[in-house]
């Protein structure tokens, strides 16, 4: 029996229950509703879940267990010699377990009897073409062992299956059983429904919670593999920024923090003004019409994906400011030299930050009580001192959260840095025009790590390494402006309202 | 009950001196209120005086809040109100085109029914109107202008040691007079009123009853309220309004004692409302 059917057979066995759980509460009560402690469909619900929760929780730890355990009993059976002559183990357990899977498919198409398989052999039968036939691709020819690992791992995860299957039924059963034992007019089934409900929450927001941990403790543990290669002070100190896959790479963060700072700054520059602008005018000036359409169009904007902004910057906005500021152009200066900058990327982003901004400040604008308006119209202030100074002093933790989210945002985007800035790290020991100025190409840590990841290299060296330890320093960046961002909050949430 | 019969002789006194010293401030004539298609308001006259307490009662949405907001067009806020007729501050229309909405919300101010005041410190609440105004010419004068408003508004021994402190961190009562002294601070001709006290416990109640009766000597107060003993113990003229019409004004001992309409009556007896 497949996972798939087990699944289903766990979800009639508990659809079963909830029936029996529910009549034979009624039936206990004597039909009369009123008698039993609970509403019918708790005790339903009841016998439901005990009939599939445990099950369900022993399966996934089941298929769990039998992932780590079967293909490493096999793997260690392999000879050191097949191993050497791969490449690496992961490897060898890759093509075994590719074999094994199409030695089951092809058991399934019909191509070769289950019993049959025990005596395949490379030398009589070509199990290459028998597993294509059945549509699993291989890399390269069966080699003899592999073949026979390979049956043994298909021999070991059907008997795993065989108890699973037999072991998972038995508890569901047992759970069904159990329940519907319990089940009587005063058994109280509500608050064992009630208690499950809070459990699959505090599932369910532990499972965002432990993703979160091992994240960050995967990349420090790499991140710590990547200073046992380069040294921290050098990373953290360095003013260099230059990747060479052939090794004596510089390796400096600090160009790629400061193109990430300046270029996020020069967003939020643009994102902030017109973002909050746009939100006052369609919370306190627009008329109901006006702001029914505009602020969809305006999250419109939020929807576009990045690497559209991107093109928008590389194709129309970065030639348009070369025309402006570029050698000829319409104004005249030769200020700069490619349609990528700093200043292309960072307005191309602040464009995309503009609903951000926008959306967010309108709720937290709107939710400022009526109240204060009146209070401040009733004393004879117009309506743009009643924002200055009334409305937007209420909104500030809210306005102040909005535009840190919008910094996040900026911090983290890649796409539009790729197209727009350019793919070369500030440089600081030539000239400080080539840091400062905003016509120069630069770029930022999310762009570095995309490079340094993508390619051939293996794991091992510190060029890829290293985007580990960036990964870790934009987690910390914007960790920081979270941190700040509750902070402000908080402090200003008791005073204001 | 004789210091309530002496107001009643004073006020008679008074009126027989209206009509040679015309101290009307303000005469609303034929007014009409619509929210949208429903007519609020319909064809209300009324004279409310100088230096005088005018109470608005009625039962729930019988118009007299809107009434009120009509007074100093708080209504033009709302988009879907209309006010038709005239109303006169003064003898000028207020709903004149000339007129500026915001500097006759200057002159006629108003307190709502939740004490509202502002997320600043209590300071910046009483300065908030006299700054915007241009009333102080310095720093000191502002601060004389803070301290004179809270002491009529009857809180400055209460918050004279915290004045940096925010006002909204202050009691219920405390807000309020503290909106009051706020209304008070830009130096309006006429005090409007919702409901100033249906959020306040008695003794709030009190101190707020007391202190608008003390305001009478500088301004034409107007104050809604569902609270007949309110309206008695601090009005002198009372007008009742009854489904959008104002079917009864008059001296508010005579709306009490002796009303003329038997919806009035039915009112005051606690038979509608």
């Amino acid at each position: 029996m497949s996972l798939l059917n087990l699944l289903l057979l766990i979800l009639v066995v508990a659809a079963l229950g909830y029936f029996i759980g529910r009549s034979r509460a009624l039936k206990s009560a004597k039909g009369d509703q009123a008698a039993l402690h609970s509403r019918p469909h708790h005790y339903g619900w009841n016998v439901a879940i005990f009939a599939s929760l445990p099950a369900l929780l022993v399966m996934v730890a089941f298929v769990l267990l039998q992932a780590l355990v079967v293909p490493n009993s096999v793997l260690k059976e392999i000879s050191p010699e097949l191993i050497e002559s791969t490449g690496s183990r992961s490897l060898v357990m890759t093509q075994v377990q590719t074999i094994s899977n199409g030695l089951e498919a092809a058991v399934e198409n019909g191509l070769i009897a289950e019993e049959n398989i025990a005596t395949l052999d490379v030398q009589t039968a070509d199990v290459r073409a028998l597993i294509q036939e059945a549509g699993v691709v291989l890399g390269a020819d069966v080699n003899a062992e592999m073949l026979e690992s390979a049956k043994t791992l298909k021999d070991r995860v059907k008997k795993w299956s065989f108890i699973r299957n037999i072991l998972i039924v038995v508890i569901s059963l047992a759970g069904l059983i159990y329940a519907i034992i319990r089940t009587n007019k005063d058994f109280r089934a509500r608050n064992v429904v009630e208690n499950s409900i809070i459990a699959l929450l505090v599932a369910a927001a532990s499972i965002a919670i432990f993703t979160t941990i091992g994240i960050v403790l995967s990349m420090t543990f790499e991140t710590l593999r990547f200073f046992e290669l380069y040294p921290a002070s050098q990373y953290f100190f360095g003013t260099q920024w230059a990747a060479n896959f052939r090794g004596g790479s510089a390796l400096g963060v600090l160009p790629l923090l400061w193109g990430t700072l300046y270029i996020s700054l020069i967003a939020l520059a643009v994102a902030v003004p017109i973002g909050l602008f746009a939100a006052i005018y369609l919370s306190e000036y627009a008329s109901p019409l006006m702001r029914s359409v505009a602020k969809p169009t305006l999250e419109v904007l939020a929807g576009i994906p990045t690497i559209v902004y991107g093109l928008f910057a590389l194709t129309t906005f970065g030639p348009f400011l070369l025309g402006l500021f570029g050698k000829g152009g319409a104004l005249g200066v030769e200020w700069m030299a490619d349609g990528r900058s700093v200043l292309t990327a960072g307005i191309v982003m602040g464009i995309m930050l503009i609903p951000f901004v926008s959306s967010l400040s309108d709720d937290i604008i709107n939710s400022v009580p009526q109240a204060m308006r009146d209070g401040s119209y009733g004393l004879g202030a117009t309506q743009s001192e009643t924002v200055r100074q009334v409305i937007l002093p209420a909104a500030l933790p809210g306005v102040v959260g909005a535009i840190l989210l919008a910094a996040s945002r900026a911090i983290g985007e890649t796409m539009i840095v790729v197209m727009g800035a350019g793919a070369t790290a500030a440089i600081f020991y030539e000239s400080p025009d080539r840091f400062i100025n905003p016509f120069e190409i630069m770029t930022t840590i999310t762009t570095r790590i995309v490079a340094q990841l993508t390619g051939d290299g293996a794991f091992n060296s510190p060029e890829t390494l290293v985007a580990f330890a960036l990964g870790l320093t934009l987690f910390c960046l914007t960790l920081m402006l979270n941190v700040y961002a509750l902070y402000i909050v908080r402090k200003y949430q008791e005073r204001y309202v | 009950m004789t210091s309530k019969h002496d107001i009643d002789t004073q006020y008679n006194d008074n009126q027989t001196r209206d009509l040679d010293m015309n101290n009307i401030k303000i005469s609303a004539k034929k007014v009409q209120v619509y929210y949208g298609d429903a007519h609020a308001i319909k064809d209300v006259d009324v004279e409310i005086q100088d230096k005088t307490v005018t109470a608005f009662i009625g039962p729930s949405g019988c118009g007299k809040s809107t009434f009120l907001r009509s007074l100093n067009r708080m209504n033009d806020t709302i988009d879907i109100c209309r006010v038709e007729g005239e109303i006169l501050l003064d003898n000028e229309n207020i709903y004149d085109k000339r007129v500026d909405p915001v500097q006759l919300r200057a002159k006629v101010g108003m307190v709502f029914q939740k004490p509202n005041p502002f997320p600043k410190s209590i300071y910046d609440n009483i300065a908030y109107g006299p700054r915007i105004h241009g009333l102080a010419k310095n720093k000191a004068e502002l601060d004389d202008i803070v301290e004179k408003s809270l002491r009529r508004g009857a809180i400055w021994n209460e918050v004279k040691d915290r004045l940096h402190a925010p006002g909204t961190g202050l009691s219920g009562g405390q807000q309020q007079r503290l909106c009051i002294a706020r209304a008070i601070a830009t130096e309006p001709e006429v005090l409007l009123m919702d409901e100033p006290c249906s959020a306040l416990d008695p003794i709030a109640t009190a101190q707020v009853e007391e202190l608008i009766d003390e305001l009478r000597s500088n301004y034409s107060v107007v104050i809604v309220t569902h609270s007949m003993q309110q309206a008695a113990r601090v009005s002198q003229k009372t007008a009742f309004f009854h489904l959008g019409n104002l079917v009864e004004y008059g001296d508010t001992g005579q709306i009490f004692t002796n009303p003329q309409d038997s919806r009035t009556e039915s009112y005051i007896t606690g038979r509608i409302g």
